[in-house]
């Protein structure tokens, strides 16, 4: 009720509550309940980029880090936190570190907007409810209920996830895995327990070069091989063709 | 929401599904503290495969055992309705120790 009533009052008065108008502009809704606060002052010195909220504030920050997180790193692993308390964290933080991830503490509603605008350029920018590039049902979605953290990895390593997975397995109900992110497929817990089972990826290359050399696999490095030899042996002999006169 | 009388909460959930909200909240709504206290938290996670029905259940200092469905019910529908129990509990206390 309060929610549509605000939309009666005209938007210029809600903004001049401090003598001085907060923007020089009305304030446009965009999507759901976003209002731009970004200052036309702050956007200027941000080279211009448009955000909702302002350039450099903390929203647009987290939201901006979000994206780096998801985009530079192929496997994210997303975690119930259970409320530790500090020497726990302390403990779990330097044990996530000794596998070579990092433990992120997330923002739900940030991380939402992001997950909304991840097909975006720029996922801080205003956009149009009626957008239909927006991401409705993002399958990561319904994870962001509760205390959440992520753990990040640098390379798709299931060694390190399998040592992941045991450190978690003491921890029961403090830290626990709900979903993961492993370059663009999204797993739940089971899933992911499978994965980490895998042996590391440059293992994995040897034994599919080493069975391609060994068991009856000459013959099809040969297959593979001979077009490439016809080639040079044709071009070869078109050469020696052309060689003889001038001798 | 009153957990000091919980002795043991099994809470299982499917992180995907519907019921997560409450499940994950009603188990972040017990204080750390408790866990060294004695209070015994067991947590198990399904998948859309499973065949176990979600649940939260919890057993009292006097052997009482609560359980709700976290797909029914909101976290503060079943704050309200464990604090029932609870609440009995604290007045005993109260009474005995007066």
């Amino acid at each position: 009720m309060l929610k549509n009533s605000l939309f009666l009052i005209n938007p210029q008065l809600l903004l001049r509550c401090n003598t001085r108008p907060l923007l020089s502009t009305t304030s446009i809704r965009y999507g759901s309940s976003a209002v731009i606060t970004a200052k036309p002052k702050d956007i200027e010195l941000n080279g211009g980029r448009q955000t909702v909220k302002a350039p450099n504030s903390r929203k647009t920050f987290l939201i901006d880090s979000y994206k780096h997180m998801m985009e530079t790193h192929p496997v994210v692993i997303f975690l119930h936190y259970n409320n530790l308390i500090k020497s726990e964290d302390h403990h779990f933080r330097d044990q996530i570190k000794s596998t070579n991830g990092k433990l992120h503490k997330i923002r739900n509603n940030l991380f939402k907007v992001y997950l909304k605008n991840s097909n975006q350029s720029d996922p801080c920018a205003p956009i149009d409810s009626k957008n239909e590039t927006l991401v409705k049902n993002h399958p990561l979605y319904p994870l962001f209920t509760g205390p959440t953290a992520a753990i990040t990895y640098k390379d798709i390593n299931p060694t390190d996830i399998a040592k992941l997975i045991k450190l978690l397995n003491i921890a029961k109900d403090k830290l626990f895995v709900i979903g993961a992110k492993i370059d663009t497929d999204i797993m739940d817990p089971f899933q992911l327990g499978t994965f980490s089972k895998l042996p590391s990826l440059p293992q994995l290359q040897a034994t599919l070069v080493s069975m391609l050399q060994m068991s009856g696999g000459g013959s099809l490095v040969q297959t593979l091989e001979s077009s490439t030899q016809k080639l040079y042996l044709t071009l070869k002999s078109h050469e020696d063709n052309i060689k003889e006169p001038k001798e | 929401m009153i957990t000091k009388y919980f002795t043991k909460v099994i809470v299982r959930f499917n992180p995907f599904g519907k019921e997560a909200k409450t499940a994950r909240l009603f188990l972040a709504s017990i204080p750390p503290r408790q866990r060294i206290m004695g209070t015994k938290i067991e947590n198990e996670l399904l998948n859309g495969t499973s065949t176990k029905e979600p649940i939260i259940k919890v057993v009292y200092k006097d052997k009482k055992e609560d359980s709700v469905d976290p797909r029914v019910l909101s976290f503060m529908e079943i704050a309200n309705k464990l604090d029932g129990h609870s609440r009995q509990l604290r007045l005993k206390e109260t009474i005995e120790n007066h």
